[in-house]
């Protein structure tokens, strides 16, 4: 073919597209503009004060107040390093072999009250949170301390220079500083002062909290990405009743659901009511376990652990308790929602993976090589939060656990006393979710898996484990670090040491004409709202 | 009928002291507190960490010293500070108050506008066909809890219209026409289940007094139907009406948590229930005195309202 001719083509098939589908980039140029109704569950349970909690609650509203110094792009699904954009931080650079990361900062930035951003908050927010002896400021409450035990010094040579010195290799700290979790708190304002107002640099800017009500922002004009935020203003609205939220989206009272909040048949509701509304689903990157207290007889005995992974048949508890809104995985979460997750293959031979005619039989093996037989059967107590999702799983896996022989009652505890009741290890079973912010093994082995955890609810502590964790983490081949976190994972199931079940789905639901509200492999790190704009 | 009152405000403020007492003490038997609730927003629990802020919080100190706190507190008008929010707890009460007294006012006028007459009614035509289908309607309105009947006009005004009211509160200065629409719909769902219990009491109350002899003799003096009714009969049957008025109301002021839940309003009972929750004991205490004093105030209010209905109800001292 002459190059003329291909260029013929070329311009014939063009134009063929354009008429067939439309001229989606003349359409989707951003509109600036207008302000967004968006769907709050609960009341700020810390305020804005995003390093004090873990909560969605917290970090889904007081995210476009605030920047961090790298993000996820909000444009992509993927979260990677590949990914990572900067925000405060206009550069970065590895150096001295992973052992120093140097991050070059934005200049002309402002706090929201006026004052120069620097990097002396920089420096200020990580020694907080890192608890460094000579910190300026405690937090209350500290629960991502752990992300950054790998952190040895932070260093401000210059107002727009921050070095941190890390004891070891770590590429995937990027990974946590890039999570909705970790925003930058200006060094001048007390760290309490978060709980009750936002003083940010972010896209936008507290105009008012009504406690109990709604959270209203309006757009930063001395914002440092020009023309950025494209929307006026943003308000979120405390919708306690679930009923009320769905009526309201219906409606188009608001614009955007809360995310994790719609169930597949919840959407599938919506959408048959409402067909132009928008469902995206995705990951929460939150998923439903098995805790096991290791410290107490049954469960100090591996053979009666397996013997529960191995009852509870995932792909029937996706569907009846999940209506098929979730996905079987190991500890990190399936693909093509994450990107550590297993190879279908390497899934289903782990224990409990397999088919359910295959694994019952070996559970009960298991159990009566452990001493459980029909005449001396085992009785236990399985707690779980007394929230309807934690005691509809609690519920399946009981029924699970009878049919091999294990006789489990259900304990539901309020929520004022599950995390405590968890963490002092006062239960024998337990059904529990955990929510994960990054789609990164650092996250989520250091925090739930690590010898001496807090939120390492099992009091799971194995020296092998522990050293593919750190191995893992250091690693900078990325394909060497892939297949040690796959090794990781099959560690993990095969000692049962937290058995997971499923990772839920959300479906995400926002009016058509919001653009650029895309959700990604997790709940927590995806409402900076700077590129979000009204298609109307 | 000064002492009366006097005597009445007496029992009031030891009602109230004994009030505080039981609320006091019954949130302090609740498993959990409120740094538990901090730390369950976390994930997880330090046990150092929890000490620090009890102890900031001041829950570290005594009971008896924290009640006493509380009591000094609120005798200088300062209601000490929500848990949860970090802020003077009057400031997170204040704008809760005149949400809810409007919309139980608003239910209570629906309530008595509704109930009054048609109990009037099928009293007058009892056992009529027009009686029969007033206490069916009456029974729907009792069998029918109002947070079920706000839920089915949210969904019906969703499906039939694609409208829902406000999800904001709406103040009738900014906005008149959207703030009735707001209390409008809520005050329809609860009055007409107060309306029932009112149609029912003044029905029997009304049926008991036209059997009176002076109720037969005025018939037999030939006055009209009108006058018989509603200057003699209705006049004597109130009494027991306006009692449960009073209740109703007195019930409405706590009561309308579902109701106000469903309708997204800002109100003390929605509130009440969250702080609950998050053990928020400023915020609970002062509540829930707060509706007591409206208890107590709105039962004084029927007293006092019964001499002026009833002259021959005299206030001993």
């Amino acid at each position: 073919m002459s190059r003329r001719r291909a260029t013929i083509s070329f311009v014939v098939v063009s134009l063929a597209l354009v008429i067939a589908f439309g001229t989606p980039a003349i359409s989707q140029t951003p509109k600036a503009g207008g302000t967004l109704n968006i769907t709050q569950r609960e009341d700020l349970p810390q305020g804005f004060a995003i390093h004090e909690t873990s909560t969605i609650s917290t970090v889904w509203p007081a995210m476009p107040c605030l920047n961090n110094l790298v993000l996820f792009d909000p444009l992509k699904k993927t979260e990677s390093l590949d990914t990572i954009i900067g925000e405060l931080a206009e550069k970065w650079s590895w150096q001295d072999n992973y052992r120093n990361l140097v991050f070059f900062l934005r200049k002309g930035v402002k706090w929201h009250d006026g004052q120069p951003f620097t990097s002396k908050d920089v420096k200020y927010t990580f020694d907080m949170l890192r608890e460094a002896p000579d910190a300026p400021a405690k937090l209350r409450i500290n629960p991502r301390k752990d992300w950054y035990t790998n952190v040895q010094t932070i260093e401000a040579p210059d107002p727009h220079t921050v070095i941190f010195h890390l004891k070891r290799p770590q590429p995937s700290l990027l990974m946590m500083l890039a999570s909705g979790y970790t925003p930058v708190y200006a060094a001048h304002v007390p760290p309490a002062n978060y709980r009750t107002a936002c003083i940010g640099t972010g896209p936008f800017k507290l105009k008012e909290w009504r406690k109990g009500e709604f959270v209203e922002f309006v757009k930063n004009p001395d914002y440092f990405v020009k023309g950025r935020p494209y929307l006026d203003g943003l308000k979120y609205i405390v919708i306690a009743e679930r009923g009320t939220r769905t009526a309201a989206l219906q409606s188009g009272a608001v614009d955007v659901a809360f995310p994790g909040e719609t169930t597949k048949t919840a959407a599938e509701q919506l959408k048959k009511a409402v067909p132009e509304l928008a469902v995206t689903p995705y990951s929460q990157n939150v998923n439903d376990n098995i805790i096991m207290n290791m410290k107490k007889p049954p469960f100090n005995n591996a053979k009666v652990r397996l013997a529960v992974s191995r009852a509870i048949d995932r792909r029937a508890l996706v569907q009846a308790v999940h209506q098929g809104g979730a996905v079987v995985g190991a500890s990190m979460a399936p693909k093509p929602h994450g990107f550590w997750g297993l190879l279908d293959r390497d899934l289903n031979a782990l224990p409990g993976y397999g088919k359910p005619a295959d694994e019952k039989p070996r559970a009960k093996q298991l159990l009566a090589e452990a001493g459980v037989t029909p005449q001396n059967p085992l009785k236990v107590e399985m707690v779980t939060r007394a929230i309807a999702v934690y005691v509809d799983m609690a519920s399946f896996v009981i029924n699970e656990l009878k049919q091999i022989g294990i006789e489990a009652s259900l304990k539901q505890i309020e929520t004022a006393q599950w995390h405590a009741t968890a963490t002092r290890g006062d239960y024998q079973i337990g059904a529990n979710l955990t929510g994960i912010g990054p789609d990164d093994p650092d996250a989520n082995y250091f925090e739930n898996y690590a010898c001496g955890s807090p939120r390492n609810y099992s009091f799971y502590c194995d020296e092998q484990v522990m050293k593919m964790i750190e191995q893992q983490s250091q690693e900078l081949d990325p394909k060497k670090r892939f297949a040690q976190v796959a090794a990781l994972q099959k560690k993990l199931e095969d000692d049962a040491a937290r058995p997971l079940l499923d990772w839920k789905l959300d479906y995400f639901v926002h009016r058509p004409f919001v653009k650029n509200l895309i959700p990604h492999q997790s709940i927590y790190n995806f409402g900076r709202m700077q590129e979000v704009w009204r298609d109307k | 009928m000064k002492s009366y009152v006097a005597q009445r405000l007496g029992i009031a403020i030891l009602t109230l002291v004994g009030m505080s007492i039981v609320i006091f003490t019954l949130l302090r038997l609740a498993p959990g507190d409120i740094v538990d609730i901090l730390f369950s927003t976390a994930g997880y629990v330090n046990e150092s960490e929890k000490q620090a802020i009890l102890k900031e919080l001041g829950m570290d100190r005594p009971y008896w010293i924290q009640y006493l706190d509380w009591m000094r507190q609120i005798l200088t008008g300062d209601l000490g500070k929500s848990y949860r929010y970090d802020v003077p707890a009057w400031e997170v009460i204040r704008p809760l108050v005149p949400v809810t007294i409007e919309l139980a006012v608003l239910s209570i006028i629906v309530a008595v506008v509704l109930g009054v007459p048609t109990g009037v009614i099928s009293a007058v035509r009892q056992d009529t066909t027009l009686d029969y289908v007033l206490r069916v309607l009456s029974l729907a309105g009792l069998s029918m809890p109002s947070f079920w009947l706000g839920m089915v006009i949210i969904l019906g005004m969703v499906s039939w219209l694609g409208w829902i009211p406000p999800l904001t509160y709406v103040k009738p200065t900014e906005n008149f026409r959207a703030h009735a629409i707001q209390f409008a719909l809520p005050a329809l769902a609860v009055g007409y289940r107060s309306s029932a219990l009112i149609m029912r009491i003044t029905r029997s109350s009304l049926l008991e007094v036209m059997r009176e002899d002076y109720i037969r003799t005025a018939w037999a003096k030939g006055q009209a139907e009108r006058v018989v009714i509603w200057h003699h009969a209705l006049k004597n049957a109130i009494l027991p009406v306006v009692t449960v008025i009073g209740i109703e109301f007195a019930f409405l002021i706590g009561g309308l948590v579902v109701t106000e839940t469903v309708f997204n309003l800002p109100g003390v009972a929605r509130f009440l229930v969250q702080a609950i929750l998050w053990r928020d004991y400023p915020i609970v205490q002062n509540l829930v005195m707060f509706i007591a004093i409206v208890v107590i105030l709105s039962n004084l209010f029927v007293d006092m309202l019964y001499g002026v209905l009833d002259p021959r109800v005299r206030y001993g001292g």
